[in-house]
């Protein structure tokens, strides 16, 4: 028994050895890994050797979120840019949509396992300038003396903070107004002539009401609000926008937030609103199936309502509100963000990489398969591309649009690093509304829930 | 000469010293996996954190404090505790119901039985997917339905008045399965015995049903209802795919508003907070449980 005993304990001493060894492990990994985050910064900014190929080709990551048709059209691009060179080997790689792979590039950034290029949302932009995880775009573009000027100045100026460009503009959109052409004949509405303001918009929503057909919808999500502030050059946090410092505030509560509240409040009340929830599938849908006359969608999604609809489709700039000048929209949309801290080499293929990226050849197939607007204007003179805007005319309002805008702190869209919060909040002040809420309440609240995430975020910024 | 004396601590805890080396592996999981991550959390709770979220500002309660005062925090408790209610009691009531049917020895009763808890076999994405079509506002089944006997449309995921009810029914629909198979499994364990004697005294089905079935069975339903209690509180797929927590914050059931905090706004100090009120709330519920319903328990 007792040498019995003996052997089991020695059996499981060496269970235990094993499992702790593995554990101390994995704590020693992380321990290893956060210290490398903790050093970056100060001066290194690369490090390490890069990876290769069998072939001695440099090897590089690319995180990217698109799905569906983009992805497609990625790979090929892609797998085209392989096959262009023989120095250098993009790998893409989806990596969930734009929240999802953030978060994974936050458990990587800044070591030598973060991705060379990874493709960030818009709204992530502060967040990614504060992270110190990224070089700016800028100081590549000094060093090879590439022409920046020839690319679309609506899309850099997003992109840039105070006067510098971070990262490569890649898939851009923004919001168009999408409507039933057949719908305002059958209203009586003339059919090449969409309303332009606020007021225009109640009246030919309640003229376009028929039956099950709404007049007029808006996806329930913040980028819309955000666009119709936007054009009537209204702020949506102080500090310009946040352009010329850290922002301390919101602003949408301004008379320009309140008007955009109040034309959607005076729809929903006479009942030419429909509401089709925060799913951009549901409002597409609902515009095929005749549910609605007029909605606004991504200028990305006007190829689909064209497809889709059994109908005329027409498609206008978006409203804005009588009192003011029309001032064109923000550039929504992803940039591709070239990291910190991984081989000098790694950059350079980066780099190689979003400069193919920039051709009017590239841009003009990216263009044409997804919708995205095409960030190099050049691109729009391709023979492919005249021919579809020949068939299609539709395209060219949205990128007339987006050339029609005048530049300003609220056209080059807001900075803030809590901006997908913030949305939220209006999603609920949207919703509230729609339920019942005073407009100018339900918009005051999500301004106070929004300065107190700024204020969160100000105070834990080192 | 230590053989001479009374046997020492170090050797009259032999016992426990092998007992704690015999615990030492599951200590060390449950240490890695459990109590860390636990300690972590509450830890975390009193502080802000930064955009990496690492801890950045001690703030004390005031992370609390912000919660319970919060309207956005005490709405997700409310709609958490109906939905809890509007699944929990009717979740098992229906699988009581099936598991009595499938329990009745016919010809072909496999199939049903397989019917019934198939449910089971579909994950809660999938399934999700399949009742987003249903509750579609204007190409979904239910509405179409509603529309061909002439009565009023429901906005079923849009109205904030029904998405709660909507999501209540997808989750009861998703859950029935598993509770079907352990009531099912522990139906079948009821000795036949007591139920010919009962009917050589003439006992009635409903009589039997009371005075048999349920107190036989009381030790599963004892399971099924704390195990439902707890997955109804932890609901989070279904809010995911179906309504992201809207309209209007009325489906924001805690999980979800954790999820929120923590991977979208980037808030783990408050996210921390809410999931160790949350992890009171079930602790309290569970160990209520255990003293109220528990003695009515009926252990062989």
């Amino acid at each position: 028994m007792q040498r019995n005993m003996r052997k089991t304990v020695k059996l499981m001493l060496l269970f235990l050895t094993i499992i702790s060894l593995a554990v101390l492990a994995a704590c020693t990994n992380s321990d290893s890994s956060t210290k490398e985050e903790g050093t970056k910064g100060e001066g290194e900014d690369t490090k390490g050797e890069a990876t290769k190929t069998e072939d001695g080709k440099v090897s590089i990551e690319f995180w990217h979120a698109m799905s569906g048709t983009g992805q497609t059209s990625l790979d090929e691009i892609v797998a085209n840019f392989n096959e262009s060179q023989d120095k250098y080997e993009v790998k893409a790689e989806f990596q969930g949509t734009y929240e999802e792979s953030l978060t994974k590039l936050r458990s990587v950034g800044g070591t030598k396992d973060a991705p060379a290029i990874t493709q960030v949302f818009e709204i992530g932009t502060k967040y990614m300038i504060d992270s110190g995880y990224i070089e700016p775009i800028q100081k590549f573009i000094d060093k090879n003396d590439f022409n920046a000027d020839e690319l679309e100045q609506n899309i850099l100026n997003y992109y840039k903070v105070d006067g510098e460009l971070y990262s490569m503009p890649f898939n851009s959109s923004t919001p168009v107004m999408i409507y039933n052409k057949e719908a305002f004949k059958e209203a009586g509405l003339d059919p090449e002539k969409a309303p332009e303001t606020f007021s225009e918009v109640i009246d030919a929503a309640a003229k376009l009401k028929k039956g099950e057909m709404y007049g007029f919808s808006m996806l329930t999500y913040g980028w819309f609000f955000e666009q119709l502030l936007a054009t009537q050059g209204g702020d949506y946090v102080n500090e310009n926008n946040g352009r010329t410092g850290d922002a301390t505030e919101a602003t949408f509560n301004n008379d320009e937030g309140r008007r955009v509240f109040e034309t959607l409040n005076t729809m929903n009340k006479a009942e030419t609103f429909g509401n089709f929830g925060t799913n951009w599938d549901d409002i597409r849908a609902a515009f095929a199936s005749k549910k609605v006359a007029m909605y606004l969608d991504s200028s990305a999604g006007v190829a689909g309502a064209i497809e889709t609809a059994p109908f005329e489709v027409g498609v206008a700039y978006i409203p804005y509100a009588d009192e003011v000048k029309r001032n064109g929209v923000v550039i929504g949309g992803a940039s591709l963000w070239m990291s910190k801290g991984i081989a000098e080499e790694e950059q350079d293929a980066a780099w190689e990489f979003m400069q193919y990226l920039t051709t009017p050849e590239v841009q003009a197939k990216w263009h044409l398969d997804t919708g995205y607007f095409a960030i190099n204007p050049k691109a729009y003179d391709e023979e492919n591309v005249k021919e579809k805007w020949a068939e299609f005319p539709q395209y060219k309002v949205t990128v007339d649009q987006l050339q029609d805008t005048v530049p300003g702190y609220a056209t080059q869209g807001a900075l803030i690093s809590v901006f997908p919060e913030s949305r939220q909040q209006i999603v609920t002040a949207l919703e509230d509304m729609y339920q019942g809420k005073d407009p100018a309440e339900a918009l005051d609240q999500a301004a106070e829930e929004t300065n107190r995430a700024i204020e969160v975020a100000n105070k834990t910024k080192q | 000469m230590t053989t001479v004396r009374a046997p020492g601590v170090w050797k009259r805890s032999a016992n426990l010293r092998v007992g704690f080396l015999y615990l030492l592996p599951s200590i060390i999981l449950f240490s890695v996996f459990l109590f860390y991550p636990m300690i972590r959390t509450i830890y975390l709770s009193f502080f802000l954190t930064d955009q990496n979220g690492n801890a950045a500002v001690n703030v004390g309660f005031e992370n609390y404090s912000y919660l319970l005062t919060s309207p956005a925090f005490l709405n997700s408790m409310k709609a958490t505790g109906l939905f809890v209610l509007y699944t929990v009691p009717i979740g098992i009531i229906l699988a009581l119901f099936f598991a009595l049917l499938a329990n009745e020895k016919l010809k072909g009763i496999g199939f049903f039985r397989t019917m019934y808890s198939s449910t089971m076999g579909i994950s809660v994405a999938a399934s999700s997917v399949i009742w987003l079509f249903l509750f579609h506002p204007s190409v979904g089944l239910f509405n179409r339905i509603l529309l061909a006997i002439n009565l009023p449309q429901i906005q079923w995921l849009l109205d904030p008045e029904w998405a709660l009810v909507s999501i209540a029914i997808s989750t009861i629909w998703m859950n029935t399965g598993f509770s079907f198979l352990i009531l099912l499994g522990g139906l079948q364990n009821i000795d036949e015995h007591l139920y010919e004697s009962s009917r050589i005294d003439g006992a009635g089905y409903f009589y039997r049903l009371r005075r048999i079935t349920i107190p036989m069975l009381s030790p599963t339903l004892f399971f099924i209802i704390t195990i439902s209690l707890i997955n109804a509180f932890q609901t989070f797929g279904q809010i995911d795919i179906l309504t992201k927590g809207g309209p209007s914050q009325s489906t924001n059931l805690i999980v979800y508003s954790i999820y929120r905090e923590a991977f979208i706004n980037y808030q783990f100090g408050t996210a921390s907070a809410q999931a160790v009120i949350l992890f009171i709330i079930i602790l309290v519920v569970t160990v209520l449980q255990f003293k109220l319903l528990e003695k009515k328990v009926h252990y062989q």
